[in-house]
């Protein structure tokens, strides 16, 4: 059945309808997490506060088993979803430099934007700071140009590279999130609580 | 610990073992109907029965012929170094092996047309490539090869290159007009490739 823009069953002008329904959807969860706080998003880096560890593993294991049984229920074909291919070193050093980020400004991209949103002022210098970024990067693309397209030949997906199923693969996944969960809940008990 | 966690992530653990548990999911490698359609308004999928002639006579090694029709009509005729794999059986398992080879290119034939269509567009269908069908059938192979009517004398040099090349290869096909050409020996069958090798340039424009 799905994925239903790409098979036309629905037309592709309705993507962006969806994606800003979706953008709501996704805005109000990190809000009710409470990721609008930078010193909760800090709180990862000096051990205090996981949330953000713990929502975003749920939502990648939730997405990843859903998907798996549509897939076994015929209701979307995962050959038709796009897989990035692995741009493995622009994908280190962009994620040093969304860290440092992180660490710094206390956001990261989605969570500046919901954090402007109810009126932070912090978010918005961040989110001033991306734009301004975002200039940067453009006009300077062609130095970046060769490390931006370096693609990685190796087999796309884990599961493959590491021989076992899919379904294997995901139950090692969920496995390894909840304890991770529950590594996290002993280092937040050990750390003094900061209160904000 | 709050029970709601221990549920969720218990919740979550059986899931997962289910999925670890589940049978490979096969992927069916269909293509998508718009694909399809797009592919059945390319032409390019017919081979001229010209164009087979001349790779059974040059023995180009890298197509294979595949005779959808039925064993019987297969046994009473059928083309040099063809297959036989009938419609009603092609989608056997098998049989698949032979249509799906990546570098080989698969020319389904039949009588007409529409049997081969069939069997490309299941074939297709199953998401192998590389697989044409022999236009006209076997009634359009009897009609240029084995019986090649002979051009006006005002024809084109190129029709009368076309009739040469068609009146050759009814030889080697053990048709045609030719009267020495009535048993098929193989050292006639090289005479006749040879024959058409000269005619080879202008044979070119007609495949």
């Amino acid at each position: 059945m799905g994925p239903l823009i790409t098979q036309d069953i629905i037309g592709g002008q309705w993507n962006f309808v969806i994606a800003f329904i979706i953008g709501i959807g996704f805005g109000f969860v990190l809000e009710q997490a409470g990721f609008s706080s930078s010193r909760k998003l800090a709180g990862v880096f000096y051990g205090y506060d996981f949330v953000v560890l713990r929502v975003f593993f749920v939502a990648a294991i939730t997405a990843t088993v859903g998907l798996l049984f549509f897939s076994y229920f015929d209701w979307i074909d995962l050959s038709l979803i796009y897989v990035n291919p692995i741009f493995l070193k622009s994908a280190i050093v962009g994620g040093v430099i969304m860290g440092l980020g992180f660490i710094i400004g206390g956001f990261c991209p989605g969570t500046s934007v919901c954090a402007s949103a109810i009126g932070k002022i912090d978010a918005m210098f961040f989110l001033g700071g991306i734009f301004i970024g975002i200039l940067l990067y453009g006009e300077s693309f062609s130095l970046f140009k060769d490390l931006y397209y370096d693609k990685v030949p190796v087999d796309k997906m884990v599961f493959d590279a590491l021989g076992i199923s899919q379904g294997t693969f995901v139950l090692i996944l969920i496995l390894i999130a909840l304890a991770a969960f529950y590594v996290t809940s002993l280092i937040e008990k050990k750390v003094d609580k900061v209160e904000y | 610990m709050n029970i709601k966690y221990v549920i969720s992530a218990s919740l979550l653990v059986l899931l997962g073992v289910i999925l670890a548990f589940l049978p490979e999911k096969s992927h069916t490698t269909e293509i998508g109907p718009d694909k399809l359609l797009s592919e059945l308004n390319d032409e390019t999928r017919f081979v001229s029965t010209d164009k087979v002639a001349d790779n059974i006579i040059n023995g180009v090694p890298s197509v294979q012929l595949i005779d959808v029709r039925p064993a019987e009509e297969y046994n009473k005729f059928s083309l040099p170094d063809a297959i036989n794999i009938p419609l009603d059986s092609l989608l056997l398992p098998d049989w698949q092996a032979y249509i799906d080879q990546e570098g080989i290119k698969t020319i389904f034939y039949s009588n007409g047309t529409v049997y081969a269509s069939q069997a490309w567009m299941l074939s297709r269908r199953l998401g192998f490539s590389n697989l044409f069908i022999m236009k006209g059938g076997l009634n359009r192979w009897i009609e240029t090869i084995m019986q090649a009517k002979e051009p006006d004398q005002t024809a084109s040099s190129t029709e009368i290159a076309l009739y040469e090349f068609r009146k050759a290869a009814g030889q080697f096909f053990g048709g045609g007009t030719q009267v020495a050409g009535s048993s098929t020996n193989t050292k006639k069958k090289k005479k006749v490739v040879k024959k058409r090798k000269r005619k080879a340039a202008a044979e070119g424009g007609c495949g």
